[in-house]
């Protein structure tokens, strides 16, 4: 069936050979020079995006301003204060890490993206697959019913903790029970994944239903699973910007395997690779990277998914420099959608989830509609 | 009629030194299920050679066991002298490269970015492409002309092209040995020729070890100058005149060919029958030949000496219930008529002994090898007991038999043991030290004695009486 579909298909090949190739080599060519601007393009990008989430919000800053008391902050530049001394404390301790921590998360979910579907061969695989998510929810369920003032009390707040812990032991879990033999087949690690998915999310919803500090503080969870920059001080932002800054300089290292692992595991290992180890290695960092992300943001979804995609699109698909252009863009793209959220219909502060849901599934259906036949699961 | 399974080529190419690979008695299943067994295969450095055999006989999974992606239940693999289980993955990866089947490819990388992987072994993980990488890889592209398709995505590109893009990755790992599986498996007949060619051509000019699973039995003629024949092993190993044997093809294929040369060609080709080509070959080698009234039991190698002799003598034989990978098995496909199959190490199936039954109705001799008796196979006595007493001739070799002298014309049949007396005879007969069921077979052999069964010690004995 399969054989006849191809041959089919594959049987007018000598008259396509000449026909469409020259279309292709010059879009090809095209990218090829294109690549270096997309890069230009997206450097400049992120800095332009911080400007703007950081001078719009419930009151808009002027650039000017903006810029002034930024340098100013930096100790060379020395501008006369002519502004409300507020505005510096407004930019320096509440704006600036939440831009901040929004583009952390974007870049981190976006690489997290690249690994997974580098590694299951799949252009629509995203972070959450291996039960990250609810792993990560059921952390937040837990602090939240906490008899402790878990989100303003402490120095440092207990949901993101437990968030993280959450999502890395989910994972882990799911890797050991895939593991079959001394082989963790992808099919079997979706599986568990998902079996453990729906498992977590029974506990979260139980947890719910029977305790009564879950009622009290049912509207902050809600908040916290539709997703949004939760970042009130510069720890969190340190913190979790050093694990993704690491993260995504692994993954640039892991590059190159991704490339062997597109020719699927048993030609990655024809290639030299102990293709069990790289796998263990890129789930781990993949988790690593969503786990950290989700740790102050909540579930966002779409950036892990759309980013890589969309810049595959513009700039091929070696490993290397996607992981670059994905950190750049999904930093942008979710820096972008968190100002969205906070200024539509400010005061109020949309979550960040709705925005990357309204831009990314609208194009995640387009791919879906295209349904080329690479994308399916192999 | 038994051909000549050790060509000379082979021999001179072996005797130069160390065999470039080698594998050693080895067995190989996926859990319990035994895919096959005691495999033993040579490769010389600069050897062309086709493995052949019948969808699931095991060809892939050889390759994959010859690439390290697999290990041998039993035995070893050497690799230049090494054994494949001691080399590391990246240094294996720069010796040996594997052509697969066909390729999917999540996302669309260009040709040269693939055949850049082939690169990695000797990149590394953490290091960059130097001038001498790009120059193999251009090399690469060029020896398989695909350097005009460099920029080209993977997926777009035909059948043939996609064949030759994945020979070209391969060929950047600068390997001694390549193996591909059924490289022509996907692709119409420009395109297989094209592909052979091209690998013909990397094994002559550039002296490329090629090992490649074929499908097509008249495409492997033509291009390898040694076949092995693999069915769950190794049936037949040799020229293509030696391995394309029509009787040999048909027991292991399940369907009558005739092989010849087509007139104004010059290399074998397998037909099968009804079909015009079939009547224009010349050098028919298939010869009608009467039905076989000699049936074989045997096991475990206790067969070996008298199959031989059948066949050297051209006395046609039936062979039976052998489980597959039993050294008789293999040896009965190559000479045997036919030969009634079991599964590997599984006690004699109803379905089997149904079909004996039909088989031994047809025959006239029944030879019962010196093999061992156990529960899984001592149903193969109660029905010989059977064949005795319907009065037809029943022959138990003894355990030392001796051998059939080679010159003369046909012996004639002695009559050295038929008057022993009865516990004598049982002893001739080694049961009791074959005796794994508790005593049973050595009585179903006693009673077949007393059906009229005979011992016979001498194989030229043997051949005149299944002669007769």
């Amino acid at each position: 069936m399969k054989i006849e579909s191809r041959t089919t298909a594959e049987s007018p090949a000598p008259a396509t050979t000449t026909a469409t190739p020259i279309a292709d080599a010059k879009a090809m060519y095209v990218r090829r020079h294109l690549t270096p601007l997309i890069f230009t393009g997206l450097v400049l990008l992120l800095p332009a995006t911080l400007l703007a989430a950081v001078s719009n919000g419930s009151t808009a800053i002027p650039f000017t301003t903006v810029l002034q008391i930024l340098l100013n902050g930096s100790h060379l530049f020395h501008f006369r204060q002519g502004w409300d001394p507020a505005l510096t404390i407004i930019i320096w301790d509440l704006r600036l890490p939440e831009a901040l921590g929004a583009a952390l998360v974007g870049a981190g979910l976006a690489v997290a993206g690249v690994l997974f579907q580098g590694m299951l061969r799949n252009p629509l695989a995203d972070p959450f697959l291996m039960g990250t998510s609810s792993g990560a929810a059921l952390g937040a369920v837990i602090a939240f019913i906490l008899p402790l003032d878990t989100t303003y009390g402490l120095f440092f707040s207990l949901t993101p903790l437990l968030a993280f812990s959450g999502a890395l032991l989910t994972v882990l879990l799911v890797y050991a029970i895939a593991r079959v033999g001394g082989r963790t087949p992808v099919v079997t690690l979706l599986l568990a994944g998902v079996v453990m998915n729906a498992l977590l999310v029974a506990v979260q919803t139980l947890i719910l239903t029977l305790s009564p500090q879950a009622q009290f503080n049912l509207q902050a969870l809600f908040n916290w699973l539709s997703g949004g920059i939760s970042v009130n001080s510069w720890w969190p932002v340190v913190i979790v910007g050093s694990l993704i800054m690491a993260g995504i300089g692994g993954a640039l290292v892991l590059g190159q395997v991704l490339d062997a692992f597109a020719l699927g595991e048993e030609g990655a290992a024809h290639l030299g690779l102990r293709v069990e180890w790289y796998k263990f290695l890129l789930i781990m960092l993949g988790s690593l990277l969503t786990a950290a992300a989700v740790s102050i943001s909540g579930l966002i979804g779409f950036v892990g998914l759309v980013t890589p995609h969309m810049l595959r699109l513009l700039i091929g698909p070696r490993h290397r420099p996607l992981i670059a252009a994905s950190a750049l863009g999904g930093a942008s793209f979710l820096t972008l959608a968190d100002l969205l959220a906070r200024t539509v219909i400010a005061p109020a502060v949309l979550p960040v989830g709705v925005f990357t849901a309204l831009i990314g599934a609208p194009f995640f259906l387009y791919l879906l509609r295209q349904s080329k036949k690479e994308y399916r699961w192999s | 009629m038994v051909v000549n399974l050790r060509p000379e080529s082979r021999n001179l190419s072996a005797a130069g030194g160390l065999p470039l690979l080698e594998v050693r008695n080895v067995t190989f299943g996926y859990g319990l299920q035994p895919i096959f067994f005691d495999v033993c295969l040579k490769l010389a450095a600069g050897e062309m050679v086709g493995l052949l055999g019948p969808n699931g006989s095991g060809k892939t999974t050889l390759l994959r066991l010859l690439s390290g992606v697999l290990r041998p239940t039993q035995g070893k693999i050497w690799l230049q002298g090494r054994e494949l289980g001691r080399w590391r993955r990246r240094e294996l990866a720069r010796v040996v490269a594997v052509v697969p089947q066909e390729l999917h490819i999540p996302f669309d990388f260009t040709v040269e970015q693939l055949v850049a992987l082939g690169r990695l072994p000797f990149v590394g993980l953490l290091g960059s492409y130097g001038p001498q990488d790009h120059a193999r890889i251009e090399e690469a592209m060029r020896v398989t002309g695909v350097m005009t398709l460099a920029e080209r995505p993977f997926n777009e590109l035909s059948g043939g092209e996609r064949q030759r893009v994945l020979v070209a990755m391969a060929l950047a790992q600068q390997p001694r040995l390549l193996l591909l599986d059924e490289p022509t498996a996907h692709l119409d007949i420009r395109y297989q020729i094209e592909v052979l060619e091209l690998v013909q051509r990397l094994n002559r000019e550039h002296g490329l070890t090629v090992l490649a699973a074929m499908h097509d039995l008249n495409l492997a003629a033509r291009y390898f100058p040694r076949l092995v024949l693999f069915q769950r092993g190794i049936v037949a190993d040799g020229t293509p005149a030696a391995v394309l044997e029509p009787r040999l093809l048909s027991r292991v294929y399940g369907i009558a060919v005739q092989v010849g040369i087509v007139r104004g060609t010059a290399h074998f080709s397998v037909v099968p029958p009804g079909s015009r080509e079939a009547q224009e070959t010349e050098e028919e080698m298939e010869t009608q030949e009467p039905p076989p009234r000699v049936f074989v039991m045997a096991g475990g190698g206790s067969g070996e000496r008298v199959m031989r002799a059948l066949a050297d003598w051209h006395i046609p034989f039936l062979a039976g219930v052998l489980n597959i990978g039993d050294s008789d098995h293999t040896l009965a496909l190559r000479l045997a008529s036919r030969v009634l199959t079991e599964q590997p190490y599984a006690p004699l199936s109803q379905a089997a002994l149904e079909e004996l039954r039909a088989a031994l109705a047809t025959v006239e001799t029944l030879i019962i090898c010196p093999m061992y008796v156990g529960p899984g196979n001592v149903a193969l006595l109660r029905e010989a007991l059977s064949v005795a007493r319907q009065g037809r001739q029943v022959l138990l070799l003894a355990p030392e038999t001796v051998e059939a002298e080679p010159s003369g014309a046909m012996p004639t049949p002695g009559s050295s043991c038929g008057s022993l007396p009865a516990p004598a005879l049982l002893e001739r007969t080694g049961i009791a030290a074959r005796d794994y069921t508790g005593g049973e077979a050595t009585r179903l052999v006693e009673q077949l004695l007393q059906s009229g069964a005979r011992v016979i010690s001498r194989l030229t004995e043997v051949l005149a009486l299944s002669a007769a």
